[in-house]
């Protein structure tokens, strides 16, 4: 049987960072090429991009990858 | 050929609402609640056949594009739920949506077939037919038969009994029980597409 893993929970400043550049959810959204509903579901914690996406949105913001996702915790 | 989908699908979605008002006049001619006597009502009878035959032919063409034109799926799927896959998570939205249609499908065609195969009885026979002087008698049975009629579409038993309660299979036909199928699918991806969303 394999070793059940602890789960990873990620977080992210893509709140901040949008409101540092007074960016719009619905600007941001257009310019890494998802929709406003996806952004929202990122900013809430409710969906993890993919990798392209979440270098697409590091490009964006010209910054490391890890400035803006992060691993907070384990949950067991 | 896209634009052979797209006139397609156009006249496939826009033909099926014509397609049922039709069917719906064409049920009350047949009943005799439309007077047969004006010859625009014949017409329209006749019309009604015509565009049901060619709406079939379409609909033939349709399935076939489905099955080898992986881009026009993507199409229909949008025209059908209004709902596209605009980025990745939406796509992955669809693929939830689609593998909890694909297992209620699944669920409800294992039911449909139970179902199908499934017979019960309760029926009374005549004192003279009784076995151990019992004249009530509950009958269970499962019929399943692959390539020719089932146990349920033969000829009724000669016994002379008198039926209490009576279950041969489905009692709809098989086109009803299709359109079923297809309403199913349409309204659940609809259903937990816009629960995903949310």
């Amino acid at each position: 049987m394999s070793k059940s893993l602890p789960q990873l929970r990620i977080i992210n400043r893509l709140h901040v960072l949008r409101a540092e550049r007074r960016i719009t959810q619905e600007q941001l959204a257009k310019e890494i090429g998802v929709t406003r509903a996806t952004i929202i579901a990122i900013e809430g914690g409710n969906y993890n991009p993919s990798l392209e996406l979440a270098f697409r949105i590091a490009c964006y913001f010209k910054t490391d990858i890890n400035m803006i996702f992060s691993i907070k915790e384990e949950i067991k | 050929m896209k634009r052979f989908d797209s006139i397609l699908l156009k006249v496939f979605l826009y033909g099926l609402s014509l397609v049922a008002v039709l069917a719906v006049f064409s049920y009350f001619y047949s009943i005799g609640a439309v007077k047969h006597s004006g010859d625009y009502v014949k017409f329209l009878n006749g019309f009604a056949g015509f565009v049901f035959a060619v709406w079939m032919m379409l609909s033939i063409a349709l399935s076939l594009r489905l099955i080898v034109s992986g881009p026009f799926r993507d199409q229909v799927i949008a025209r059908i739920t209004l709902i596209r896959e605009r980025d990745e998570r939406e796509a992955i939205l669809t693929g939830k949506a689609t593998k909890t249609v694909f297992l209620t499908s699944l669920a409800f065609l294992i039911l449909l077939f139970c179902l199908s195969c499934f017979q019960v009885s309760v029926y009374k026979v005549p004192l003279e037919k009784a076995v151990d002087g019992k004249t009530g008698i509950v009958s269970l049975g499962l019929g399943f038969s692959l390539l020719e009629h089932g146990r349920q579409d033969r000829p009724e038993d000669t016994i002379e009994r008198k039926d209490i309660f009576s279950y041969r299979g489905l009692p709809v036909s098989s086109a009803t029980i299709i359109l079923m199928l297809i309403a199913w699918q349409v309204i659940s991806y609809n259903y937990s597409m816009r629960r995903l969303m949310k």
